[in-house]
């Protein structure tokens, strides 16, 4: 299937919001933000700076109209500070100037003086002094108290993971312009349009009627402009408001790095109790989220971290708690996988753990413990058509694992400076929002007279194909060609009340609401050709290849039948809503039934460290996934790959570094290492599992975007294996990123001298 | 004090006034409406503005305008003379970008590629696209991409 933005895309006519066409007279911003990471504010002069060359306004927290509040789900964070800082890079003042130069010198020329106040970095700390978001959150089943006296073996541990930078490559930015209403309109690079409305008009004081929202598409999202757009649109707009004049913001990448928040660090403490056998008794766990200075979507992503908690496990007792800490960082934030990495972390550690201390593989460990069909999961859904088995069983034997196995054994014993490792990760992911309500889309599509359709959905175009999935939705209905189907901007007049695009659900609910209000128009038009055709039975009706059929007779073109339609003043347009059936979840016993269905599939990844400088090359990532019935070979193929490697780097090169006065010491490109193309794995395998159609999805297909992230987890144990092949006296910390520095470090930390 | 520069852009003459701190992205994106080199980092670390200068690439966040005076720039939209190259070509066929946002750059450092070396090896491919970062794909499109070209 051919994609047509692709097409855009290779010469380079892509329009991102920093390309589209500006009113005249555009000015530009530059935040000014805190230098420190808590404080409360002494001093804030700004006369020189308004001085300065091309200046035109100095906005400040008394110059909002409206409510200074942004924060979503708690409303916890100001669009600028006021009296108090509390992350460095928090935005404290807009500064308005005719260039970027100018604005930027003006910036500087800002006096801020501060009283400093204890700042705190780490989620654990902050535990101690009870800095939290929210209370804890706690997801158990079962029995765990009682049940550690039945287990054989009872292994306890701590793990760490890391945060991670989404470097979209386009960075945060949006524009906005007053209008002739005296509302407001921004075009923003957002995956949550409708967010970005509601900041900027509460902001603003405005209603939300008088804000309008449009993206055409984005440059990469990840996460990081679900909620994290919403200030640059509401900063956009309140400059545009107080001057008057059509008003852009674009962050610099530093100034993007800094001020954005991140994949959440967790630090989190596990106990796991085991049969002889080798079955899970019993698993508790406590995750401490590193939450930033806001809550943002912090306690969503905590939810999912519960949720994933036991990953592809059967495990009768669990008992997880989940603390979202509040520290003196920018809010930490949505990234690919949503909390559910982090939790199944944990439990990966957990067994790998536990397999070392039993003396058993930890792979035989994982496929002795994997989910059994009608399983229930500890908040109480059961796994309905399961294919966590088939997938595992497909990955043991097309891959042939013992045979990796047998391969990386004898590479060891040959080897002394090299050493290979190996691991399997199982993954399986809960399709939904698990904030029931969010699970709502809208589309609206017009039949124009000349037989051409337009669709307006709340999906946004960020790399994951959602567009073209939903003109094939929506061409597949009428059975006309693809080239008639237009996809509009993204735009909160045509589609309101939007939930962003994410939680992998882009294309399953915008393109469902596509499909009912296209099937709207086309039981019209049917009704139209019975009336043309003289018959008074519908089902005599069929629409194929642009034709229309009367009892298997041709008798219409596509464009006669609309023209037909149009005259006889047929409503040619359709608005409709969908919304995920049968999904519940009681927040109070953290149980039902939250996912339509789950994302399910099996990897394996294959390892060679060079023990003396500490650096890694993965040899291959082999995969099988269930896809439904796969909308798109290569769009699916296409989104696995570029997960695994982000799950890749998450878990080994992408270091986010504070220091303890909160600066973060990996702001720019060359400090801050993203997977260029010498990290692809030398092999990448992918399986499509035969399958049968997923009906919750879109077409029988299976949401994709962020489940095989949670492979890249296989790469942080294969490595760990490869380590312990060359000094299998130590014990490693469960601790990610293991970058190759840390590689060296732990390899090395016990008088461990290099073999000769 | 502005300088006035002259230079081929895309086979056209180009006659501009520039101040001396400008540099050469900002000039092509906000000057002369060439949208396609974008800026990712403005650091030279990413790779989305690269363009060709004398057939070379370059970042053009790392260069002044003015040093392109009596020089000759190519950007993607430069590169298409009948339609799509046999190298866009292979991109598309192979899905090779996602969002779309490295492309231009990318294309340019295949393209530079190509013109020394027809018939590249994996290793000599990556090291070509090394400056070049990708946050959607995995990057392995993209090697199909040449590599199916080449054979």
């Amino acid at each position: 299937m051919k994609n047509y933005d692709y097409e855009k895309h290779v010469k380079g006519e892509s329009q991102f919001v920093d390309d589209l066409l500006t009113p005249a007279g555009l000015l530009y911003v530059h935040i000014f933000t805190a230098s420190v990471a808590h404080a409360e504010i002494l001093k804030l002069d700004y006369s020189e700076a308004l001085k300065s060359r091309g200046v035109v306004d100095i906005i400040t927290a008394q110059n909002i109209p409206g409510e200074n509040q942004i924060g979503g789900i708690i409303q916890d964070e100001p669009l600028l500070a006021d009296n108090e800082v509390h992350f460095i890079g928090q935005p404290v003042a807009i500064v308005v100037a005719d260039t970027v130069l100018h604005a930027k010198e003006a910036s500087g020329k800002i006096i801020i003086e501060y009283k400093n106040l204890p700042v705190i970095t780490d989620p654990r700390l902050a535990f101690q002094k009870g800095e939290l978001i929210m209370p804890p959150r706690l997801f158990a089943c079962g029995d765990v108290d009682n049940t550690w006296s039945l287990c054989d073996h009872i292994i306890e541990g701590t793990t760490e993971s890391g945060g991670q930078e989404h470097l979209y490559l386009e960075t945060q930015g949006a524009f906005a312009y007053p209008l002739e209403s005296g509302g407001i309109k921004i075009v923003s690079s957002t995956q949550g349009p409708t967010q970005v409305q509601r900041a900027a008009a509460k902001v603003l004081g405005f209603p939300m009627n008088k804000v309008e929202v449009d993206v055409t598409r984005i440059g990469g999202g990840f996460g990081g402009k679900e909620d994290q757009a919403n200030a640059w649109g509401a900063i956009a707009a309140l400059a545009a408001w107080k001057v008057k004049k059509p008003v852009k913001v674009i962050l610099s990448r530093q100034d993007d790095m800094r001020m954005t928040g991140k994949r959440h660090p967790y630090s989190s403490d596990f106990k796991i109790g085991l049969s002889k056998e080798g079955k899970i008794l019993a698993y508790q766990a406590t995750f401490y989220q590193n939450a930033g200075a806001a809550a943002d979507l912090s306690p969503a992503v905590l939810d999912r971290t519960l949720f994933h908690a036991v990953n592809s496990y059967y495990i009768p007792n669990v008992s997880v708690t989940a603390i979202s800490c509040k520290t003196n960082l920018p809010p930490n934030t949505a990234f690919r996988g949503f909390g559910g990495p982090q939790g199944m972390f944990v439990i990966e550690a957990a067994l790998f753990k536990a397999a070392e201390i039993m003396g058993v593989d930890y792979h035989k460990l994982q496929e002795l413990n994997l989910m059994e069909e009608g399983d229930s999961f500890h908040y109480g859904q059961k796994i309905e058509n399961s294919t966590i088995k088939r997938c595992w069983d497909e990955t043991i034997k097309k891959y042939d694992v013992d045979s990796i196995q047998k391969r990386v054994d004898e590479f060891n014993k040959n080897n002394k400076l090299y050493k290979k490792g190996f691991a399997l990760m199982p993954v399986c992911f809960g399709i939904s929002f698990t904030n029931t309500f969010m699970n709502q889309a809208s589309a609206l599509v017009h039949v124009f007279s000349d037989g051409s359709i337009s669709v307006s959905t709340g999906a946004i175009e960020m790399g994951q194909g959602v567009n073209m999935k939903i003109r094939q939705t929506v061409a597949s209905v009428f059975s006309v060609n693809i080239d008639r189907v237009k996809i509009e901007t993204t735009n909160t007049t045509r589609t309101a009340n939007t939930s962003p695009t994410a939680a992998s659900a882009g294309a399953d609910m915008n393109g469902k609401a596509a499909e009912i209000a296209s099937r709207n128009i086309l039981d019209k038009l049917i009704k139209v050709a019975c009336d043309k055709l003289n018959t008074k039975d519908p089902s005599l009706i069929t629409l194929k290849n642009e034709t229309v059929f009367c009892n298997n007779k041709p008798e219409l073109s596509w464009n006669q039948l609309v023209q037909v339609a149009f005259n006889t003043r047929t409503n040619l347009s359709s608005h409709a809503q969908y919304a995920v059936p049968d999904i519940y979840f009681d927040k109070d016993t953290n149980t039902g039934k939250p996912f339509a269905y789950y994302a399910i599939g099996s990897a394996v990844v294959e390892v060679t460290l060079d023990c003396l400088r500490g650096l890694y090359e993965f040899d291959s990532v082999k995969v099988v996934h269930d896809y439904g019935k796969s909308f798109s070979y290569v769009v699916d193929r296409g989104q696995t790959e570029g997960a695994i490697m982000q799950g890749l780097g998450w878990m080994t090169i992408e270091e986010v570094i504070y220091n303890e006065n909160g600066k973060l010491l990996t702001d720019a490109l060359s400090t801050y290492k993203v997977p260029d193309i010498h990290f692809t794995p030398k092999e990448i395998k992918i399986e499509f599992l035969e399958t049968v159609e997923n009906g919750a999805g879109l077409k029988g297909s299976k949401a994709i975007g962020e489940p095989p992230l949670m492979y890249g987890i296989a790469a942080f144990f294969a490595i760990l294996n490869a380590m312990k092949a060359f000094n299998p006296h130590k014990e490693y910390k469960l601790s990610s990123p293991i970058t190759p520095e840390k590689v060296l470090c732990e390899m090395y930390s016990e008088n461990v001298t290099v073999p000769a | 004090m502005k300088k006035e520069i002259n230079f081929i852009l895309n086979g056209e003459k180009v006659n501009l006034e520039v101040a001396p701190g400008e540099i050469l992205l900002e000039v092509l994106r906000d000057k002369l409406g060439v949208k396609s080199p974008k800026c990712g980092c403005n650091k030279g670390d990413c790779g989305t503005c690269t363009v060709m200068l004398n057939g070379k690439t370059v970042r053009s966040c790392l260069v002044l305008a003015i040093e392109v005076n009596d020089q000759e720039v190519v950007t993607l939209e430069g590169i298409m003379h009948s339609g799509l190259t046999p190298l866009q070509e292979s991109f598309l066929k192979h899905n090779s970008f996602q969002c779309g946002f490295c492309a231009p750059g990318m294309i340019l450092s295949a393209t530079e590629l190509l013109g020394k070396n027809p018939k590249p090896e994996k290793r000599e491919i990556q090291e070509a696209i090394a400056g070049n970062l990708c946050r959607c794909t995995g990057y392995s499109p993209v090697i199909d991409a040449i590599i199916d070209l080449t054979n």
